[in-house]
């Protein structure tokens, strides 16, 4: 019996429409599921070749053997395929109820080949699976799509993960949808499914999850339960929501950090205080499958209509591109949602645009005659219609930033771009448009620099985050914030045993936490359940808490040791892979003109500014604690033996990668990632005054 | 006369996470299978509105479903008053499904016999795992009460604020 797991790998050739099983028990020991099974699965699948809009690419869908369950945010399906955004590893993840549904179904991962002659949904009812015609979905919103398909098939209960008209039309950065609020956002997967001619992937199971020690495995998830709510952040997301932290961040000056609106106050009236646009709008709290912190809030707003808002999506089409009508945003948003796009991708290329725009580098003539002003309401809407259809000079922006730059370069002067290229200006890390999160953050600069999809969000430094954004939380006392920045440094000084790593102003111990968190958040990832619950975002589970549900559930032992090795081998599976797609040391990196500039605003004004230096030093710690090549960021041929990985070590020796340790790299030669001691202790996240 | 608890619903806090479904059918069945569960929470989100209702076996008064068993499968737990199904006497007609106002009983097709909630034995696991308090377990005769408390809080609440405002 496959407990916990569905059981099976189904893969699906869309060009000749047949489809073929295989074990997960063949891939769950050594990667666990999730985000590690998909890494293998794409390893496997994908070469620097491969074209990410073509038929060879592939796409998975991977859930993990908690997904499902009873253990706290058991929600998560992993996406992986070849970016169009980045050409790297592409990867996304999303809540809801798909993946449960498809462990229901007794299905662990549905991996996608080929391309569809005409657009089709994938239907998988238990053990049926087919390819129906989606001619008549073809066109409509992810709204729409989901009522559609539930129709069609007399079926409420059927879950459905959709494109958008933005997937249809391959813009690069489209995102693939769930139930409402969940999306697959980023590295433009959504776009991958556009290309194959896949509208949905329709899922509804009745099998279940067999379960090895069922009264045992309830004590565990309770267990787990009881963490999560013990911890002190989880009333405030629980009861106020995770996008109030948001507009704290924004006004301590460490989110919405882009250039543009540098040391501008854009909204003195205070318009975008996004506790009032919850207690006018609000309808009621939610949150995925199987979560006690429903960190989303449901609103309905007469004229616009109704959806779900969480976390980011509150910078990016406000203070991003400095627009404070709270109205318009949100029909932004419903629109990204509806027209299947990545809301951040979206607002961070209009930023660069109004940026250009301001700095007399572009005009109007460039964009479709549309003048590209800073919080222009006509132009982010425009802009949007046409990036989301395609057309006009939307086409260039679906293209993404490079592409655009390049548009941009020809036919600007180059003494009007400054000498330089327009790329110098967007905020990106390998092409992918940045978080609202500010690089210039000491620690966020290199999380956002090794980041495995360039971005920031999976190995994020929350103890400096925090230390330094706490002043700002609602109802706290100036003594509750000096508390808690204190509170913090002990935690980084904890884990890392260097006495300045929760300090603002240096570079050391960064590189510990920043490794310590990617362990954490990827153990989440390959469970299928959400990396929030970790210590990530305080909501502290530790690889006990993981370990001891794996251990019920499955009637094996399972180690906190073991899931932490399970996640340090992922990563250098997922490293390998972007390794051959070409990603070396020097594409570990932030924008050039982020360097050596502090914060701009808010309390933290005048800190940080992480210098060119301050990176790479910390890279080297970085690539010494994960067993990489100093020289060239690609995992050693050691590292990935050590890790079990000696086939993938064996390729990418012959690939003439990772052979040998670089001269300079004394002293981590005994710090191979398959024997680090990383030894965390059940720590419970503190936050005083709640 | 002794008064029995009754699982109740508070619709306005449910946020539809369906825990309750899978610790019900992990109890019961030991798996996680919310198809088997006998708490369900139907689920709208058209438009993007969300609407998430608990549905779960009442414990009627009068039950249609304890009534019109041609099998006189279904009865009363004389500790729990909760109506349960005898398996042994179960002959899967459906009846019970048919006749219930909320669709609480279902024919389990791996045992072929109705399954309904038998309250745990007097200590309901969904209502312990509720992580947002949306379910109790409370006497029969405090549930008026109880909701009528709810809603004068609401109107207390609205008064207060009208108050302050002046």
């Amino acid at each position: 019996m496959t407990y916990l797991y569905g059981g099976t790998i189904l893969w699906v050739d869309l060009t000749t429409g047949t489809t073929s099983i295989r074990s997960t028990l063949d891939y769950a020991e050594k990667y666990i599921g999730g985000r590690g099974i998909n890494a293998r699965l794409m390893y496997d699948a994908i070469g620097p070749d491969t074209d990410p809009l073509g038929p060879d690419n592939v796409i998975v869908f991977g859930t993990g053997p908690l997904s499902g369950t009873a253990f706290p945010g058991c929600s998560r399906a992993d996406v992986m395929s070849k970016s169009p955004v980045t050409g790297l590893l592409g990867d996304a993840n999303i809540g809801g109820d798909w993946a449960a549904e498809l462990k229901y179904a007794g299905y662990d991962h549905v991996v996608l080949t080929g391309r569809a002659e005409h657009p089709v949904y994938l239907r998988i009812r238990n053990d049926l699976v087919e390819l129906r015609d989606a001619g008549e979905l073809w066109g409509q919103t992810t709204y729409e799509t989901r009522r559609l398909i539930q129709d069609e098939l007399d079926d409420p209960e059927a879950k459905v993960l959709s494109i958008g008209p933005a997937g249809e039309n391959l813009v690069s950065f489209a995102t693939i949808h769930g139930s409402v609020g969940n999306a697959a956002a980023r590295t433009g997967m959504g776009a991958v499914l556009g290309s194959k001619n896949v509208k949905a992937l329709v899922v509804r199971g009745t099998k279940g999850i067999p379960v090895a020690d069922p009264e045992a495995f309830l004590e565990a998830c309770k267990a787990a339960h009881d963490q999560v709510k013990g911890a002190d952040y989880y009333e405030e997301v629980h009861t106020i929501g995770v996008t109030n932290a948001e507009y704290a961040y924004v006004l301590s000056g460490i989110e919405a950090g882009g250039d543009g609106h540098e040391g501008l106050d854009f909204d003195p009236e205070g318009r975008t205080d996004y506790n009032a646009f919850w207690n006018k709008h609000g309808y009621k709290r939610t949150g995925c499958m199987g979560c006690p912190v429903h960190c989303m809030e449901n609103y309905s707003v007469p004229g616009v209509g109704a959806t779900v808002i969480s976390c980011e999506l509150y910078t990016q089409l406000t203070w991003e591109v400095q627009n404070a009508d709270m109205l318009l945003w949100y029909a932004l948003i419903r629109q990204c949602q509806e027209m299947g796009i990545d809301n951040t991708s979206m607002a961070l290329t209009i930023q660069w645009l109004m940026e250009l725009h301001a700095l007399g580098i572009i005009d109007a003539s460039l964009t479709d005659g549309i003048a590209m002003e800073w919080g222009s309401k006509e132009a982010i809407t425009a802009i949007m219609d046409r990036t989301i259809a395609n057309e006009g000079f939307g086409a260039v922006l679906a293209g993404g930033m490079k592409a655009t730059a390049e548009y941009f370069d020809a036919h600007v002067p180059e003494e009007r771009r400054g000498g330089r290229s327009t790329y110098w200006y967007a905020m990106q890390v390998n092409n992918n448009p940045m978080y609202g999160i500010n690089p210039r953050l000491t620690s966020m600069s290199l999380s956002y620099a090794i980041g495995r999809r360039s971005d920031c969000i999976q190995d994020l430094d929350m103890h400096q985050f925090d230390s330094v954004t706490a002043p700002v939380y609602p109802g706290w006392s100036e003594e509750d914030r000096a508390h808690a920045v204190e509170h913090e440094r002990e935690l980084a000084y904890e884990l890392t045993g260097k006495e300045r790593a929760g300090d603002p102003d240096t570079t050391e111990g960064k590189a510990d936490i920043v490794h310590d968190m990617g362990i954490q958040t990827g153990i989440a990832d390959m469970a299928g359940s959400c990396k929030w619950h970790t210590k990530w975002l305080f909501l502290y589970l530790m690889p006990e808490h993981y370990a001891a549900a794996l251990s019920a559930g499955l009637g094996r032992t399972v180690t906190p040791e073991d899931v932490e090795r399970a996640s340090l081998r992922v990563r250098n599976v997922e490293r390998a892979i972007e390794v051959k797609m070409g990603r070396r040391r020097e594409n570990d990196t932030i924008p050039e003109k982020e360097f050596s500039k502090p914060v701009s605003r808010g309390h933290m004004k005048g800190k940080h500014g992480v210098s060119r230096e301050d990176l790479e030093r910390m890279k080297d710690e970085y690539y010494t604690l994960r067993g990489w090549d100093l020289r060239t960021g690609v995992p050693r041929h050691q590292t990935l033996v050590d890790c079990g990985l000696k086939d993938i070590a064996d390729d990418l020796a012959e690939l003439g990668l990772g052979l040998e340790p670089f001269e300079l790299d004394a002293g981590g030669a005994d710090l191979g990632a398959g024997e680090k001691e990383t030894a965390p202790s059940a720590r419970q996240g503190r936050r005083p005054g709640t | 006369m002794h008064v029995y608890s009754v699982i109740t619903v508070d619709v306005e806090k449910c946020t539809g996470c369906r825990t309750c479904e899978i610790v019900c059918s992990l109890k019961n069945y030991g798996e996680c299978n919310p198809s088997r569960a006998r708490i369900s929470i139907v689920r709208d989100e058209r438009d993007g509105l969300i609407s998430t209702i608990p549905v779960v076996c009442q414990q009627c008064a009068e039950p249609l479903c304890l009534e019109l068993c041609p099998a006189q499968a279904i009865s009363r737990d004389p500790q729990t008053n909760a109506v349960v199904v005898d398996e042994e006497k179960c002959i899967g007609c459906r009846t019970c499904v048919q006749v219930c106002p909320y669709g609480a009983p279902f024919v389990d097709p791996q045992t072929g016999t109705s399954q309904k909630c038998d309250l745990c034995g007097g200590d309901p696991t969904c209502v312990k795992w509720c992580p947002n308090d949306a379910l109790h377990f409370v006497p029969a005769d405090e549930e008026g009460l109880r909701r009528r408390r709810t809603g004068a809080t609401k109107y207390l609440e609205l008064l207060q604020t009208q108050g302050e405002q002046r």
